[in-house]
């Protein structure tokens, strides 16, 4: 078990290396002179080489990139040119709120979706199985920003059950933390639980097909117990490792809901970022991103270990 | 229950898949005494599978139902029983084995945990009587090193250890009534003798009735007290195993044991199949004999079906020429 993870961990080293080339080249492609938006009104050419000297600018591109991947691995990630502050502690300090964001909207996402899934799958071709279909393509094809407009008009501002705004870090006040993300987290989720529902229904299909469900339906279990355990422990093989996978296009998704539910997470961070041309903060959210989306493809991975007997010999 | 009353008797089985104009298999009866051992055989596609399903409760509806037909088994009429208390009696009463130990058993599950949930469900045991159940099952069916397999999975055992998994599983609650749906075809053929050897010392042990399906005469020859021959979804011909070899009657039979030169008892790994012709598609049934197309005896009375008669106790053969020997010159018989 840990040597598989061990393993993934040394394959992913030469991902993560090319990641790094390429998110340090965009920086170099990138128009727009940092050290002219670092010098601000300064055009002094004194200044202006001293800047170039002081970040390695006057380098071959080889030496700059081990110069900034040396800083980056010991936590470096630069200066936000905008904010002054460490890039790393402007990410710290944002991402646990998306985190926070995403992993509710994945419980959303699996609560709805999952059940959803066995149900239509259980009863194939009934109404059930329809409405449960016409839900989810609804859910797909129900834009976020408009479902998240709509909820606070509705939940907000005319029940005024929920807050529409007002974050608080979850260390600090966790139920109001918890009250101001549902709604977003709902919004997020709804799109993935759409998603999860279909693979959860086409691997439940499958799954009861097989041999040996027929085998547990022999032995004269009930078929509550044929269906949630000999059925759905396979199904949900397939479905777990999509979910993982999904979590990190949940990040991506955070970006704008964050924006309609004026959430301060990482989202808030990309669009300032982007917009001011605060590249080292572009940068730091590129790597850091992509990192992620490693390690939610290795977690895919061990959960589908952890779930699949088989995989678990092979060496 | 009296003493000679069957443990299971099939009514005029017909099953249909979907719509079709004509049933999948029509009009099967047959029965079975307790402890006796019936073989079901017959061309593959020919129904064997399907109808074994509907007496274990296990057809895929849909598409697959049953249209008509009775079955009662040990006092029950199955086909009139609620899904619960069907279920009560499958696994414990009537239990069986199919015909691929590859894909039937769950392969997230321990083969302990998945004999254990069977005992379980029928006796009121905790789960640490359960397994010992299943130990005990495990060490029957002859598989070494029984208490470390308890916790394998079922990719780590072969074939045929699967198989024998899947029989210690099929009577760890001594049913009456077992089935056996080719259970050794997908065997390595070295395997295959060692595995139906167990299933008949078990089932002398236990004094269960079998139904074993197979298209091997040569293990019909061995084990079978009784024989039904299935032909394109209808029993053609049914007799105690002495009478079949002795004297077949359906022209069907006929072919099959003359494929077979020389067969005598305990010959084995003989197939069916080398009459000419291939087995009528579901889809396509002729309305009449359903053999007609391949029988070298078929007049034009043979465009109406032949209903199944009894021509001695106990053999009953559904051909309008039947009893051959008063219809045909010997050497046609032949
Ligand atoms: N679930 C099903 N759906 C459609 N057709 C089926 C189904 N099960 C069996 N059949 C068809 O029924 C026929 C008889 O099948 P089967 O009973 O498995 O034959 P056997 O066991 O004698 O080889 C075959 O033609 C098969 O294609
Ligand atoms: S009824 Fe006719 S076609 Fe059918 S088996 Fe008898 S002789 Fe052949
Ligand atoms: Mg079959």
């Amino acid at each position: 078990m840990l040597a598989f993870i061990g393993r993934r961990l040394l394959i992913a080293i030469p991902t993560v290396f090319i990641i790094s080339v390429f998110v340090f080249l965009l920086q170099k492609l990138l128009p727009g002179d940092p050290v002219l938006a670092l010098a601000g009104e300064d055009r002094d050419p004194a200044t202006l080489e001293a800047l170039r000297e002081m970040y390695h600018l006057n380098e071959p591109l080889i030496v700059q990139y081990f110069y900034w991947i040396g800083a980056v691995l010991q936590g470096d990630l630069g200066m936000s040119l905008r904010t002054n502050q460490p890039v790393t502690s402007l990410i710290l300090e944002k991402l646990p709120v998306t985190f926070q964001l995403a992993v509710m909207a994945l419980i959303f996402a699996v609560g709805i979706g999952v059940p959803m899934g066995i149900l239509s799958a259980v009863y194939k071709g009934s109404w059930l199985d329809y409405i449960a279909n016409f839900v989810a393509l609804s859910g797909l094809s129900i834009p976020n920003f408009w479902l998240g407009i709509l909820l606070i008009l509705l939940v907000s501002v005319n029940l005024g059950w929920l807050p529409a705004s007002g974050y608080r870090p979850f260390t600090v006040d966790p139920v109001r933390s918890i009250e101001t993300m549902l709604m977003p987290a709902f919004v997020l989720g709804t799109a993935l639980a759409a998603t999860l529902m279909r693979h959860t229904r086409s691997a439940m299909l499958t799954v009861l097909k097989s041999d040996y469900v027929r085998t547990a339906r022999a032995k004269g279990l009930r078929e509550r117990v044929v269906i949630m355990k000999h059925a759905l422990r396979n199904a949900l093989v397939p479905v777990v490792t999509v979910s993982a996978l999904l979590f990190g296009e949940l990040l991506a998704g955070a970006v704008l809901t964050e924006q309609i539910f004026t959430i301060p997470g990482f989202g808030k961070l990309v669009v300032d970022a982007v917009f001011n041309r605060d590249y080292a903060v572009v940068q730091g959210i590129v790597l850091v991103t992509s990192v992620g989306f490693i390690l939610m493809n290795l977690l895919a991975d061990t959960a589908y270990m952890i779930l699949n007997p088989r995989m678990r010999d092979q060496k | 229950m009296s003493d000679n009353a069957p443990l299971l008797a099939v009514e005029d089985l017909s099953i249909m898949i979907g719509r079709q104009a004509e049933n999948l298999v029509d009009g099967v009866s047959f029965s079975v005494m307790p402890g006796e051992t019936l073989c079901i055989v017959g061309e593959s596609g020919c129904g064997k599978s399907v109808t074994a399903l509907a007496l274990m409760g296990l057809l895929q509806t849909p598409p697959v139902h049953i249209t008509s037909g009775s079955v009662r088994f040990d006092g029950h009429d199955l086909l009139g029983l609620s899904v619960d208390d069907w279920s009560d009696l499958r696994g414990d009463r009537m239990a069986m084995i199919f015909q691929e130990p590859m894909t039937a058993l769950n392969p997230a599950f321990t083969i302990g945990d998945q004999i254990a949930e069977s005992v379980m469900r029928h006796r009121r045991i905790g789960a640490e009587a359960a397994r010992a159940r299943a130990l005990e099952m495990l060490e029957r069916v002859g598989i070494p090193a029984a208490r470390t397999r308890l916790d394998a999975y079922p990719h780590q055992l072969s074939g045929g250890m699967r198989q024998r998994a899947m029989i210690a599983m099929a009577l760890a609650n001594d049913p009456t009534l077992l089935i056996a749906d080719e259970p050794t075809t997908a065997l390595d053929v070295t395997i295959q003798a060692q595995v139906l050897q167990l299933i008949r010392d078990l089932q002398r042990e236990s004094g269960t009735a079998l139904i074993l399906i197979t298209h091997d005469l040569g293990v019909v020859a061995e084990v079978a007290d009784k024989v039904a021959v299935m032909y394109a979804g209808r029993i053609v011909e049914t007799a105690p195993v002495e009478a079949l070899f002795n004297d077949p009657q359906h022209p069907y039979t006929i072919g099959l044991i003359g494929s077979l030169p020389g067969l005598e008892a305990g010959q084995r790994g003989s197939r069916l199949a080398t009459i000419p012709g291939l087995v009528p598609a579901p889809e396509s049934m002729p309305a009449g004999c359903r053999f007609a197309d391949r029988c070298p005896f078929a007049t034009a009375t043979c465009a109406e079906a032949p209903p199944l008669r009894e021509i001695a106790s106990g053999h009953a053969v559904a051909c309008h020429y039947a009893p051959l020997e008063e219809h045909c010159a010997p050497e046609q018989a032949a």
